[in-house]
């Protein structure tokens, strides 16, 4: 199905009574995309994948699928799968009857029915469960049975909604290695919704990260990662999260509690800042700003340590074997292509 | 152990009296109507008696027969009930999901004819049936008893519809099936224990309606309920008689609840999973 599934928001915009879910969206999927819908709960996601999907109907705006507008085209004819976080799986059906009802829908002969549920469920493992229903499924199991129905058919659109939510963490990083996997050898168009940004960063090829209704940033996880544009981004993505401290930018510097720090840029002049320091970015070195450790967390291979530079929480992480003790004082830097300057006002990238 | 047997045997005990309570007029019906009408007026009542089906061929095959009135009950009851079901279902559905206006009012309404006294409206139903000229009827006396039961149904069936999450139906949309086909397909297989639930409780209350049949019927269509009172005279009541017509009158609803019950229980077992995937 290559070449297909390409999809446009165009000004998408959704009202709830007064409160806008959506405030006019803006991006673009390619063909064969593994496209995530990347926003912490209440930030507009599920309602563009509900959008998309034509569950739901934008206030204004366009929809395009391959060019063609389907804003107003019945979420049935649109040719799009869909898993539910729910998984929403036909209680009273088997395994069986429920991957093979797309295909009764789309009025394929019985002849051709039988091989294709076997084979979709073959290719998410479950082919020895068809006679079950899913109420004798356990969760990873019922999950893979909404897979099949959704990969049965071959639309051009799969769709997933936090397919991975309801599974317990062994599972889940199971099962997210096998979906990229799966995408790929199907190639066809993905879009996931999801909150995880950890989700989002190893299986996305780009991703759209939404805050309050709106999208703030679309590239890849590689691209967001390196260059959030916003304050709320940048705080979002990564794990632990960026260090945002409030700071004074002076002709090219920075001033954090008292030390300087060089930054790429250039400009002249003098100004409030928000800078963005990566946990992982920091490093010890001597005559850097100095630091009192408060907690360490030990991760293993990694720790992660609690700063206190005069009054500013900065959390670092170090590797093993480079551990200062708690109650420490240590001396901490960062290369200025590692400094993220942010305005306080428009939260924006400077 | 033995403080486990007491309490065991304590519960049947209870049990047993409620039991008895509850079934002791059944009982004395069926003993009834195996008597003869000397021994059904017997005193001290005759626990050790000669049964015999003399009764029972009286009421069916004798001069005043009850067959045509059984047979009026059946029709009045399954018209009834498959009306209101024809009509409940995709009400109730409606009601459950759609959004659309004055949708509140019409649940109140719904409910706000349940709360109407019977007797209160006999009067108006009697003559708005006389001036259409359907008093002895079955279309009239349907129509009267959909009156009660439809909005019953659709009350009841709402609080099923309403169980089926969302995400069920949206995935069959997403699936190519049609509103309708989704509910044939999706939705009324997992309400089939309310259906049967509400089917036997609008065919019971059809059945057993006197109040409005005494009312609005005649002679030519007159339900079981009613005929039975032919056997209650101002010089004697035929006890055998009315007991064995009140026999056959319980018999269709007996066999109804036996077929019933595995539904519902299945119904109920089906709640238990609903949804599948949920958590």
């Amino acid at each position: 199905m290559s070449g297909q599934g390409q999809v446009s928001f165009r000004n998408i915009v959704k009202m709830h009574g007064e409160f806008a879910a959506l405030k006019g969206v803006n991006f673009d999927i390619k063909p064969g995309e593994f496209f995530a819908l990347l926003g912490p709960s209440g930030s507009g996601k599920s309602t563009t994948l509900r959008i998309l999907a034509g569950l739901d109907a934008p206030t204004a705006g366009r929809v395009l699928i391959d060019d063609k507008d389907v804003t107003s085209t019945d979420a049935r004819d649109r040719d799009i799968a869909m898993v539910f976080q729910s998984y929403a799986l036909y209680p009273h059906m088997t395994v069986a009857e429920n991957i093979a009802f797309p295909l009764e829908m789309a009025k394929l002969p019985k002849s051709e029915i039988a091989p294709a549920v076997k084979d979709a469920a073959r290719k998410v493992k479950i082919d020895h469960l068809l006679d079950r229903k899913p109420g004798q499924l356990s969760g990873g199991q019922q999950q893979r049975c909404a897979l099949a129905r959704a990969i049965v058919r071959k639309a051009r659109l799969f769709l997933l909604d936090e397919p991975l939510s309801n599974l317990d963490a062994k599972l889940r990083l199971e099962t997210r290695a096998e979906l990229k996997k799966l995408q790929r050898s199907l190639g066809v168009t993905a879009v996931y919704v999801t909150h995880d940004q950890e989700e989002a960063m190893t299986l996305a090829d780009r991703m759209a990260v939404f805050m309050s209704g709106e999208i703030q940033q679309v590239g890849t996880p590689a691209e967001v990662f390196a260059r959030p544009n916003s304050i709320d981004i940048a705080g979002f993505i990564g794990n632990p999260p960026m260090n945002l401290v409030p700071a004074r930018y002076v002709d090219g510097d920075v001033i954090i509690a008292g030390h300087r720090l060089k930054t790429t840029a250039t400009t002249a002049g003098e100004r409030d800042v928000v800078v963005g320091l990566r946990p992982g970015a920091l490093r010890l070195a001597e005559g850097g700003l100095g630091a009192r450790v408060d907690l360490i967390e030990d991760l293993g291979d990694t720790a992660v340590l609690d700063l206190d530079c005069a009054g500013t929480m900065i959390r670092m992480r170090v590797a093993d074997g480079n551990i200062p003790g708690e109650g420490d004082t240590i001396s901490i830097t960062a290369r200025p292509q590692d400094i993220h300057l942010f305005d306080p006002a428009t939260r924006r990238r400077l | 152990m033995t403080a486990k047997r007491v309490r065991i045997i304590a519960l049947l005990a209870i049990s047993a009296v409620f039991l008895l309570a509850w079934a002791f007029p059944i009982i004395w019906s069926v003993l009834n109507s195996l008597k003869t009408d000397s021994d059904v007026l017997a005193y001290p009542p005759k626990l050790v008696f000669t049964p015999t089906l003399e009764a029972y061929r009286d009421v069916l095959f004798g001069s005043g027969s009850i067959l045509p009135n059984l047979l009026s009950s059946v029709i009045i009851s399954v018209g009834t009930t498959v009306v209101t079901m024809l009509m409940a279902v995709p009400a109730a559905y409606a009601l459950a999901r759609l959004r659309f206006r004055g949708k509140k009012f019409a649940g109140f309404y719904v409910l706000a004819t349940q709360m109407l006294p019977p007797v209160g409206i006999i009067i108006p139903y009697f003559l708005v049936l006389r001036n259409i000229g359907w008093i002895d009827t079955y279309q009239g006396i349907i129509l009267i008893y959909l009156s009660f039961s439809l909005p019953f149904a659709i009350w009841l069936l709402v609080s099923y519809f309403e169980d089926i999450p969302f995400e069920m139906e949206e995935a069959a949309y997403l699936d190519g099936a049609s509103r309708l086909k989704t509910l044939w397909r999706i939705i009324i297989p997992q309400v089939r224990g309310g259906i049967a639930v509400t089917i036997v409780f609008v065919f019971l209350n059809a059945w057993n309606e006197f109040l409005f049949a005494v009312v609005l019927s005649g002679n030519t269509v007159r339900p079981v309920t009613v005929a039975m009172f032919n056997f209650v005279s101002v010089e004697q009541t035929l006890w055998a008689k009315l007991a064995a017509v009140s026999v056959l009158a319980m018999l269709p609803v007996v066999v109804l609840g036996v077929v019933a019950q595995k539904h519902i229980v299945k119904g109920l077992t089906v709640g238990a999973v609903k949804g599948g995937g949920r958590r």
